[in-house]
């Protein structure tokens, strides 16, 4: 499990990014511009280190967001329809993103099928499934009626940490956003689970190898549950920063997030071929990802050209995976050649 | 840069240095017992440095001949302007997407932000970010629940009042209409359908609205939805597509049944291709709105905004425009020059 040449070249890649954006992009390097996108992209980290799971066991999760729009939708008709408090609401949410991201575990495990194929037909059914729990549709006049719920909307928080701290006197601080300490929980929590715990261990043993960690008598099927689980879980978090944001969902939510935390958690240095990889990276990467798109369009680069860009940035990084790949296999192949 | 200070544009600058250098001159000569009128302007000139530009920016919702036509609109008027820069950002079907950019307009500090908004709850919380900056916010046809500064929008509700009214004279004033609709959710589905449906209610009473379906905004879905309403209507007399591909969806239909001339189509936006349709006698008429000009007009308002000094926070209530339309049928559609078609 080494982790570490990865990581140090994520750090220094982010680094020299927002190195070269507050040098050449105008108005990068201000206290709104971080502020946006702690506001904008936590979301996605937290998005991204849940779909580090799936990857992490050599499969991966298309549906994590209609995942998000589903559970967004249970949200806006538990809270518009049924005018249900935000504290019930809260867990709900999350129970109902854990059980759509297990659902994908199971038939994964049980009927044998690829990740792709399960999580591409999911990606279809609970998009659909919250155009037709959609209270936008069914209910008239909810389309123009935020959420109000203080236990929601709370989500949405600025704490001036800077003027706490009294830094503020010092230089500008941003106002930190209360979804990106959420972020920082969840990460701690997620790192801890996958360094610290039996489960962890067994989900990179199970990412490594399939058949010798099923043959070392680990219970391969729950840790594939669990870890889509977990994905879908994360799917919920995402939701409810979304929510509370934009105190509405739409059925379109989330819509093309996948490929995003995909793409976050490959340059983040997670292995597309499994069991290898953290959570630092695929939060790193989705803020990485976001300082480039910000930046872009603070240089004034049409949108196109960005993609054009975010997708060579993606090209990159699963190059250079592959190059530490292969590196690992002389290296392994050296190494028993200087056993035999 | 606060808002204040973009307040002072050039004219401010000359007008308080000439006014500013005869008082210290009437001073000096002692003709002022006090101050004059022209001491006040002491305080005022935070001179606007010479050259600098406004920064303007239009948010559209996806890529699409309307947001286009209003963007060149846009662009028409701010160019000859020579102190604007402007900007259009691809929202790209996402909320997500829209807010993103708006925060970092904000952040640059931009004078008006134009946005065409996916969804009207959504992005009021990014309105309300803006107009704390002091930045003015002008929507496009789909208005949003936080107040701002100005909403332009194509004339949804009473167009289609009239184009009831229209449809009705040509139907002779009875028979059974169908309605081909939009998916609900958006605003200017409701003001299109409610406006139509009041009008067939004012003016032709006698005409039955027998179904309202959706057919997703698209051509291909309007005929597979026109074909099953006939079959359950066969003697349906008229349709009204809510947009204009819709309704060409059903010229579509209507001319594969040899019902051109016996069925009455009605459809709105009044793009190119629904004009040519009802030059060649296929579809009966449409609303038509120049969106270039709909552009034009919101990017007037901006400049006046924007170098006029008008912060966002100025205003006690949005502002509301309308946009003229013509209901285009075959007597007037010639009457459209080629450059008011998009």
């Amino acid at each position: 499990m080494n982790i570490r040449p990865t990581s140090a070249a994520l750090i220094l890649f982010f680094a020299a990014t927002i190195a070269f954006f507050s040098v050449s992009a105008p108005r990068f390097a201000t206290a709104s511009t971080a502020e946006n996108l702690m506001s904008g992209f936590s979301f996605v980290a937290i998005l991204a280190m849940g779909q580090a799971f799936p990857i992490l066991l050599r499969g991966i999760d298309l549906s994590i967001g209609a995942i998000l729009a589903l559970v967004g939708m249970v949200v806006f008709d538990l809270t518009l329809i049924f005018q249900i408090p935000g504290y019930i609401i809260l867990p709900v949410a999350l129970i109902v993103g854990a059980l759509a991201g297990a659902l994908n575990g199971v038939l994964i495990v049980f009927l044998k099928l690829q990740p792709f194929i399960v999580t591409l037909a999911t990606l279809a059914a609970y998009r659909g499934l919250t155009y037709s729990i959609s209270g936008r549709q069914l209910v008239p006049g909810l389309t123009t009626t935020p959420i109000r719920d203080p236990w929601i909307t709370g989500i949405e928080t600025y704490y001036d940490v800077g003027g706490w701290l009294g830094i503020s006197k010092l230089v500008q601080m941003p106002w930190f956003p209360l979804s990106f300490f959420i972020m920082l929980v969840i990460f701690a929590l997620l790192q801890t689970v996958l360094l610290k715990t039996r489960f962890g261990r067994d989900i990179y043993a199970v990412g490594g190898n399939y058949e010798a960690a099923r043959l070392a008598g680990i219970r391969v099927r729950t840790v594939t549950i669990c870890a889509y689980a977990i994905a879908g879980a994360c799917a919920a978090v995402a939701a409810l920063i979304m929510v509370a944001r934009f105190t509405t969902a739409t059925e379109a939510l989330g819509t093309g997030m996948e490929l995003t935390t995909i793409a976050a958690a490959v340059i983040g240095g997670v292995s597309l071929t499994g069991g290898i990889g953290t959570m630092f990276g695929p939060a790193l990467g989705a803020f990485l990802l976001g300082a480039i798109l910000v930046g872009l369009t603070l240089q004034g680069v049409p949108q196109f050209v960005q993609q054009i860009i975010t997708g060579g940035i993606l090209l990159a990084a699963v190059g250079y995976d592959r190059l530490l790949l292969l590196r690992r296999r002389k290296r392994f192949e050296a190494s028993i050649a200087e056993t035999q | 840069m606060s808002v204040e200070e973009k307040s002072n544009d050039r004219r401010d600058f000359l007008k308080a240095a000439a006014f500013g250098s005869a008082a210290v001159a009437g001073t000096a000569a002692g003709m002022f017992g006090a101050a004059g009128p022209e001491a006040g302007v002491f305080g005022v000139p935070r001179a606007r440095a010479e050259g600098e530009r406004y920064k303007m920016a239009f948010i559209q919702w996806q890529p699409h001949t309307v947001p286009a036509a209003w963007s060149k609109g846009i662009e028409e008027v701010l160019a000859p302007q020579q102190v604007v820069d402007y900007e259009l950002l691809d929202g790209q079907n996402k909320v997500e997407v829209q807010a993103s950019l708006m925060e970092t307009l904000i952040s640059q500090g931009v004078s008006v932000i134009f946005l065409q908004p996916i969804d009207s709850v959504a992005l009021a919380p990014s309105i309300a970010k803006a107009k704390r900056a002091g930045i003015s916010v002008i929507t496009l046809n789909i208005d949003a629940t936080e107040p701002h500064a100005s909403h332009v929008e194509m004339n949804h509700f009473f167009g289609a009042m009239d184009i009831a009214k229209t449809m009705g004279d040509a139907m002779g004033g009875k028979g059974k209409v169908a309605i081909l609709n939009a998916p609900p959710g958006i605003i200017i589905r409701d003001q299109r359908t409610n406006g139509f449906v009041e009008g067939m209610k004012k003016y032709h009473p006698d005409i039955e609205i027998v179904a309202d379906q959706v057919a997703d905004w698209d051509r291909k879905k309007a005929q597979d939805v026109l074909n099953t309403i006939l079959a359950a209507n066969p003697d349906l007399g008229g349709v009204y597509g809510v947009n204009d591909s819709m309704a060409l969806g059903a010229v579509d239909v209507a001319k594969e049944k040899g019902l051109i001339g016996k069925l009455v189509i009605f459809g709105n936006d009044g793009e190119v291709a629904a004009l040519e349709s009802i030059e060649a006698g296929e579809l009966t008429g449409t609303q038509y709105t120049d969106v270039y000009q709909q552009g034009r007009l919101a990017a007037a308002a901006a400049v006046v905004l924007a170098t006029g000094g008008v912060p966002a926070t100025a205003f006690e209530k949005q502002s509301h425009l309308l946009m003229p339309y013509v209901i285009a049928t075959k007597e007037n559609a010639g009457t459209i020059q080629p450059s008011q078609r998009w």
